[in-house]
């Protein structure tokens, strides 16, 4: 294997491959980061076991300026290359397998030679067909990743939960995520005709690497198995392991009625719950209360060790009943920087049961929902 | 102006053990077990009167209790039933007042400027708390009354047993001059030396010292007998004082050599502690399992989870046994067994749950 490329164009897709690659990995050669040189291109594959990215610079590719001079494949240790790449002195490097696995690394009067390890030891890839895919946008994507892996559980306890629930059918594409304390619930209409039918649920933290990388990119195909998912970005490939098990039906959990509806500004109620919290955090009692009354609806934080605090809400419009209900307020920050600087309108029943957050102007298509505190 | 009563049990164990036994009454009692069968360890935790005239006092070693007394009945402190009373005690504290700082079983500072029953006189209050003790549990105590702890807690020494002394603001100042310099809080062995030699031997010697003399000299100390011996002390009752820790352990004649009693006393450990949690409406993120070989090799090891245990019998045996395999378990015989909570905090609240899987 030899071959030349610009160090820019290079590093771009090291990086985005590098998001797989970790060094706690109970498989030593996923340490590593797979290089194939083909005539036609060359290939970068990173993988953790759960989440595999693989990319291709094409000889096509002006900017990437790539001759492969031959073809061959190698395994690098990935800190130790991604280091050097960067900092080697010129555009242009030269990357060449010498002696076994021993490759070495040239750019203007700098050489490198490190230890490599057999290509053929790397685990293969899935390989996913296109026989159950969806095509979509890839802001969309990025928005419904933001808006729902928020909620996902980090505790393994119930693995389930860690991960956000997709499913597909001809005319919707549906997103949950909860982790039992809260829940956000994205819907969207998909625009074109769509015949594929899934039910996954993928892991947050792959849904969390991939958001990373969907700047710059218009549209993602996604590709589903019973046990991968795969989304084509461009020339870029992304897989992810899928959750086992069956998630939990949420559609109940979401009140269909409401008691008392108040519309706030997301931005400003968030900057308010930011000042509560200020004093919650430092207590044991991380509690804010809402009270709702005729006049009007303020928050209210009391930590004994700590202080008290008190603040009246902006409301925009408020009807139903007066409500006075307490909550993490963790949970609300999170669920209303999803959101961004639009009004939105906040629903309750009774203190003890669930309340929903959403667009004022968006009918459905986003929920968020926050289970309240009991306090005694 | 605060209505604050110091409540101290008299002779609080001594007392407990006459009344369970009428023929302790007339003899001398100390609670410390006999020096003869501990080989001369052990001390007293506490005399009844007659073995006070004799000059046995708590603290003091039980083998120098038995050559002052050597006719005195030597008892084995019960302390599960000292508690089970200071409870019943506390119990009746509760008729007057949420306000109560516990200092010791036998101990407790009572808020009572506003209590429950709506009595003005605080000297009513007093005797009548005081009855309903003696009418219930048949055990005296002494009771001072003051506008604030330290005077109060003065009070209640100054007329023991059976005594009910109340110190009106009036009065302090006087009753404080008149008071000798040891009797004064924080006041200890080696302070009293140096008090000595100031010649300081009463409250009135330091009241005629300036502020500035005493913080230089004493420091702290300097600061607070400055405002005490004014009658000054604004610590409120501590009523809501909050527990650190709570445990729980057992010491086994028989040392433990089998799981299946292991897992007995361990299940036995950790429904008792989960009571106690519940009635201290606490909850912990850390266990502590303690256990103490029949050669007295010590070991303890903690846990500790990000969120709290849920007080539920089955997950903290679970937690507590992997503890006590991960300590070594059985690998020799076990003469005590302990679990501690720690990292408490009231269930003040209860983040409500999804019914995800019902």
């Amino acid at each position: 294997m030899k071959f030349t490329v610009n160090r820019t164009a290079f590093i771009k897709e090291l990086n985005d491959v590098s998001r797989a690659i970790t060094s706690k990995t109970t498989i030593p050669v996923l340490t590593g980061l797979k290089l194939v040189a083909e005539a036609d291109g060359l290939t970068l594959t990173g993988s953790d076991a759960d989440i595999s990215i693989q990319t291709t610079l094409s000889i096509a590719d002006e900017a990437a300026a790539l001759s492969i001079e031959k073809t061959g494949a190698i395994v690098l240790p990935a800190r130790f290359f991604s280091d050097i790449v960067k900092q080697l002195p010129e555009q242009q490097m030269t990357i060449e397998i010498v002696a076994g696995f021993q490759t070495m690394i040239t750019s203007g009067s700098a050489s490198f030679t490190i230890n490599g390890l057999d290509a053929n030891s790397y685990p293969h890839l899935p390989e996913i067909t296109a026989a159950n895919s969806v095509t979509i946008g890839a802001d969309m994507l990025r928005q419904i990743i933001s808006q729902t892996v928020i909620a996902v559980s980090n505790q393994e306890s119930r693995p389930i939960l860690t991960g956000v629930h997709f499913s597909l059918n001809e005319k919707t594409f549906l997103a949950v995520a909860t982790d039992s304390h809260r829940l956000a619930q994205r819907t969207e209409t998909l625009s074109t005709d769509n015949t594929s039918v899934a039910d996954v649920i993928i892991p947050g933290k792959s849904l969390n690497e991939l958001a990373k990388m969907l700047e710059n990119v218009e549209e993602v195909e996604l590709r589903i198995t019973d046990n991968q998912v795969l989304f084509i970005l461009g020339k870029t490939l992304f897989y992810s392991r899928l959750l086992e098990g069956n998630y939990p039906d949420t559609t109940r959990l979401i009140p269909k009625e409401s008691d008392t509806l108040i519309t706030f500004n997301a931005t400003e109620l968030l900057a308010a719950i930011n000042r509560a919290s200020l004093l919650s955090h430092e207590s044991r009692n991380n509690v804010v209360k809402l009270l709702i009354s005729e006049s009007g609806a303020k928050i209210t934080g009391n930590s004994p060790d700590v202080g008290r605090v008190e603040e009246e809400l902006h409301v925009k419009k408020q009807e139903g009943n007066e409500l006075e209900i307490s909550f993490n307020p963790d949970y609300m920050k999170d669920a209303l920087r999803s959101f961004g600087n639009i009004d939105i309108e906040v629903s309750f029943t009774v203190p003890l049961r669930p309340f929903t957050l959403k667009p004022v102007d968006n009918g459905d298509s986003f929920i968020q929902l926050i289970t309240p505190v009991r306090t005694f | 102006m605060r209505k604050i009563i110091h409540v101290d049990m008299d002779a609080f164990y001594a007392q407990v053990e006459m009344r369970d036994n009428p023929n302790l009454k007339n003899v001398p009692l100390v609670l410390a077990k006999d020096p003869r069968l501990t080989n001369g360890h052990g001390v007293v935790a506490t005399a009844n009167y007659l073995a006070r005239e004799l000059g046995i006092h708590s603290a003091m070693s039980a083998n120098e209790a038995k050559k002052l007394a050597p006719h005195a009945i030597f008892l084995t402190p019960n302390f599960a039933k000292y508690q089970k009373v200071s409870q019943q005690v506390h119990d009746i504290f509760q008729h007057y007042t949420d306000m109560i700082e516990p200092i010791a079983f036998d101990e407790a500072y009572l808020d009572v400027t506003n209590n429950k029953l709506d009595i003005v006189n605080e000297v009513n209050l007093a005797r009548r708390l005081q009855d309903e003790i003696w009418q219930q549990l048949a055990l005296t105590c002494s009771l001072g009354i003051s506008y604030n702890k330290f005077i109060a807690k003065l009070a209640s020494e100054y007329n023991k047993p059976v005594g009910t002394v109340i110190i009106h603001p009036n009065d302090a100042i006087e009753f404080l001059q008149q008071l000798p310099i040891e009797d004064f809080r924080g006041v200890g062995k080696k302070t009293l030396l140096s008090m000595y030699q100031e010649k300081i031997y009463t409250g009135a010697d330091l009241y005629h010292k300036q502020l500035g003399w005493l913080t230089n000299k004493f420091g702290r100390l300097g600061y607070e007998l400055y405002q005490h011996v004014r009658g000054i002390d604004e610590r409120p009752v501590m009523w809501q004082r909050e527990r650190k820790s709570i445990g729980k352990e057992l010491t086994f004649t028989l040392a433990i050599t089998s799981q299946q009693r292991a897992n007995d006393v361990l299940n036995q450990l950790v429904t008792k502690l989960v009571y106690l949690l519940k009635q201290y409406e606490k909850h912990g993120r850390t266990i502590v399992m303690k256990i103490r070989y029949h050669d007295f090799e010590t070991v303890t090891k903690r846990v500790t989870k990000p969120d709290f245990y849920k007080l539920d019998e089955t997950i903290i045996l679970a937690e507590v046994l992997i503890l006590f395999n991960e300590l070594g378990g059985l690998k020799k015989p076990i003469r005590l067994l302990g679990i501690t909570f720690t990292n408490l905090a009231p269930i003040s609240f209860e983040n409500i749950n999804l019914p995800l899987f019902d």
